[in-house]
């Protein structure tokens, strides 16, 4: 009997502290709230990243994050939310409140995960603060396939249609796709979660080629041991890549294709805190330590202030739709 | 030889006392975030990436890298201890780690963990050291197809782990599946069985659900016994008897090699080596029905795979640029946010920082071989805590792990359902470790099917005509018939174990 009562009492202070911490965590909150207004940020700010740490979207979250933090005087903590290819942790950023203290970084998925019918939200539900980053795709083969150009590679999957095995790194591909639709070519997209493991697929030549972010194998294409073709925009890279022809010069009517990389906010955030967060962006990326950074993994700097940013996301929601399209007829 | 010249500077680096200091903090860290279940190396690395940027490069990677092999000394203790695995690897270690230590044997359990992961961890570094490009080469040989085999035979493993009740086995295992397709389809980006729940779009959580089944529901099942725990027995010393001496050797042994052969595959995980390392442990031993009641090996074994499988799942890393884990990709992050490229050319670009680190990786082990042997002792008299003080411990630390996993309250609410469900399995006696183990590997062999089947044109046949998935199936299948027919003649079958627990 008296153990007994003892463990009723033990689970009783247990429920206490559980309430107690609710209570504490509520109260917090809502003082935050009213502070923040006067001067944001008063405490750390979490930058989602919906992608797993390490990828090249993690990488330029956590080089802003660093140089916004410089900026805001407070701490910027990149949390990786991984999932439904992006899906997971935009809608989070999303859901979470509109106090400027939980962004998201925007990528070109929370364009077309909506468009695709994936994501629980729609892309017009994010304000759209800042984009830093856009990167082209580069088509790489290794460097032990008999592909020595582009040309090689496209004779090829013309000559053998729907048997050339395209590695992608996400379903369904947005690189991929557009690239068949301009070429009007027929190949297999074998879908895996990510870049890295995508370009084992292409090292092991179990797939012939893939479409990747410059970044995501700047070391592969360094060391040798992948050998890039093409890449999927209007005008060739600067750097390292310089050398490597666009699709377009090749004859294919192909523009850009790739991903770009932004903050936005749930739309119901307040203007000024907005505001505060777009010229921070504005400075973080004239950081010289973040322009290194960047040059340096082969990540290309395209800054656009809230306005604009709006309107290339308004622009690439159209462009995605054919893309979309073939995307679903894949599917049925 | 040059390689071995360049490994002695790298210790020159490594052994400054800076160095060292770090050295010894990160592995710390990683011992304590092993210890708390919940806590991972995958969170503490992500949480301390930003606080090196101030540091040397070499510096911030020895210490993160201290984090990643350190957690799994740690790991080790919860599972021994109060039969709750603190990672996935460790879910094998409670089988026979938890009665040695309800036998009062908790400090061999743990000294036997520490000198089999010293053994393994060092190993496989050396490996990292010596060969590890041509070995990498070979790993890209590892496919989709080849990774789904390899996991068939994992979950054949598993069967063998089921205990009395094949039927009862198979049930828990097939539960374990079908919780692993809760969430979104990685092939189509399909949301399966989510109850219409946004919070379950990602699945459900491996450390949730294990601390429910394991913790939670050792805790249920202590209280029904009114508390009456008799005094433990108390604890014998840190090293296994003199008989037992040879076994265990072996068995690190052989944890040693397994662990390294899989670590080198990119993509796959440390509970692959530890099941494998236990079923085989099991299936030489003279006598296998000690396993699961405290066999020394059961813990030796495997808890040696899982830190050799931690040294070689650096190769892919330092000879492709491949992160092949969640905890590595983090690494390769803070490689690149100190301006160092992971791959094959930072052997040439940077000898001097990869020469100190993998240096810094052998002092790690050192420094933790020697932290946990003392300590194994002091970890081990927690197993002595009276009931009546331990559970509150053990429920407080599991919602606190379960909380900090996604820093969701629906994760508590989760782990306290898969509490419940734990303690009715195992009032009706179903065996839990199936349903743990088929859940890690469920999402695995779902993928690598789908995407083996995108390549072959769904022709399934795909499989047997590659060399390694080909074998690797065929034997399955033949130790499945075989042991189908062994036990329909009434013997005892190859898989279907003798054991129980």
């Amino acid at each position: 009997m008296k153990n007994s009562l003892k463990f009723v009492i033990a689970g009783l202070m247990i429920m206490s502290l559980f309430a107690s911490g609710c209570a504490n965590q509520s109260n917090s909150n809502s003082t935050g709230a009213s502070q923040n207004s006067e001067k944001y940020p008063t405490k750390p700010i979490e930058l989602i990243v919906p992608f797993a740490a390490g990828g090249g979207t993690d990488l330029v979250a956590r080089a802003l994050a660093e140089s916004m933090k410089t900026e805001l005087g407070k701490d910027v903590v990149v949390i990786n939310k991984t999932g439904g290819s992006g899906a997971v942790g935009m809608n989070e950023g999303l859901h979470s409140k509109a106090d400027g203290y939980k962004l998201t970084m925007a990528t070109r998925e929370i364009v077309s995960l909506p468009l695709l019918e994936l994501a629980p939200f729609k892309t017009s539900e994010f304000t759209f603060v800042g984009n830093v980053n856009r990167d082209p795709a580069v088509l790489v083969v290794s460097s032990k396939s008999k592909f020595k150009t582009f040309e090689d590679l496209v004779a090829d999957i013309e000559a053998k249609p729907g048997k050339l095995k395209f590695a992608s790194a996400a379903a369904p591909s947005i690189y991929g796709i557009p690239f068949a639709q301009a070429a009007n070519l027929d190949f297999i997209t074998v879908p895996f979660q990510g870049a890295a493991q995508a370009v084992i697929e292409v090292l092991g030549e179990r797939a012939e080629f893939g479409l990747y972010n410059p970044g995501e194998v700047t070391a592969q294409i360094k060391s040798g041991d992948l050998r890039p073709l093409a890449i999927m925009a209007e005008d060739r890279l600067e750097g390292d890549l310089k050398d490597v022809p666009t699709m377009k010069e090749k004859g294919i009517n192909v523009g850009w294709a790739g991903t770009f990389r932004g903050l936005a906010v749930p739309d119901n955030t307040p203007d000024e805190v907005v505001k505060i967060l777009e010229d921070t962006i504005g400075k973080a990326v004239k950081d010289q330590k973040f322009i290194d950074f960047m040059a340096k993994q082969n990540l290309f700097i395209d800054y656009l202030n809230a306005g604009d940013f709006e309107a290339m996301v308004e622009k690439d929601m159209k462009a995605m739709d054919p893309i979309v399209q073939a995307a679903k007829k894949q599917e049925n | 030889m040059d390689s071995f010249i360049q490994l002695l500077q790298g210790f020159e680096t490594a052994l400054t006392w800076w160095n060292l200091l770090y050295c010894l903090i990160g592995v710390t860290i990683g011992m304590l975030v092993g210890v708390l279940p919940g806590l991972g190396p995958t969170t503490a690395t992500a949480l301390l990436l930003p606080i090196t940027y101030s540091m040397e490069p070499v510096t911030a990677i020895i210490m993160l890298a201290g984090i990643y092999y350190g957690s799994l000394y740690g790991g080790t203790i919860t599972s021994v201890l109060i039969n709750t695995p603190g990672e996935a690897a460790s879910v094998i270690t409670c089988f026979d780690g938890y009665p040695l230590a309800k036998q009062g044997r908790a400090g061999t359990a743990l000294g036997v963990a520490a000198i089999g992961s010293f053994i393994g961890g060092t190993v496989s570094i050396i490996g990292l050291a010596f060969i590890a490009p041509p070995l990498a080469k070979l790993a890209l040989g590892f496919g989709p197809p080849e990774f789904f085999a390899l996991i068939v035979v994992g979950m054949l493993m598993v069967i063998g782990l089921m205990g009395k009740s094949l039927i009862r086995g198979l049930i828990s295992a097939l539960l374990g599946l079908i919780l692993a397709l809760v969430g979104m389809d990685t092939i189509s980006g399909a949301v399966r069985f989510n109850l219409g729940q946004d919070f379950l779009m990602n699945g459900l959580d491996f450390v949730t659900i294990t601390m429910g089944l394991f913790g939670l529901a050792e805790v249920l099942i202590g209280l029904e016994e009114r508390m009456n725990a008799g005094k433990p027995a108390k604890v014998k010393g840190l090293l296994p008897r003199r008989d037992e001496w040879k076994p265990t050797l072996k068995a690190i042994g052989r944890g040693t090699g397994l662990g390294f052969l899989i670590g080198l595959i990119p993509g796959s995980n440390s509970v692959i080596p530890a099941i494998l390392s236990y079923s085989w442990e099991k299936k030489i031993a003279k006598d296998p029905s000690r396993f699961g009641k405290g066999a020394i090996e059961g813990v030796a074994g495997p808890e040696t795979a899982n830190n050799a499988y931690s040294g070689s799942a650096l190769i892919p890393l330092f000879t492709l640029g491949i992160p092949s884990s969640p905890t590595i990709a983090i690494l390769f992050g803070a490689f690149i946010m100190h301006g160092l490229t992971p791959g094959p050319t930072l052997f040439q670009t940077n000898p001097n920082i990869v020469w100190a680190i993998i240096a810094s990786m052998f002092i790690g082990n050192l420094i933790l071989v020697i932290m946990n042997l003392p300590m194994a002792g002091m970890w081990g008299k927690i197993a002595m805590i009276p009931t009546k003080l331990l559970y509150p411990i053990i429920l407080i630390f599991s919602v606190i792990g379960a909380y900090s996993v996604n820093n969701n309250l629906w994760d508590i609410w989760i782990m306290f359902i898969f509490g419940i469900m734990g303690y009715l399995m195992k009032k009706l006696d179903f065996p839990i470790a199936p349903l743990v183990l088929t859940f890690v590997l469920g999402e695995l062999l779902e993928t690598s099917l789908l995407q083996s089947l995108i390549y072959f044109n769904g022709n399934v046949f795909g499989f047997f005509q590659r060399p390694i998935s080909g074998t690797l199936l065929v034997i399955s299948l033949l130790v499945l018939i075989i042991s189908i027919f062994t036990s329909l003649k009434k013997k005892r079958g190859i898989l279907a174990s003798d054991v129980e627990m």
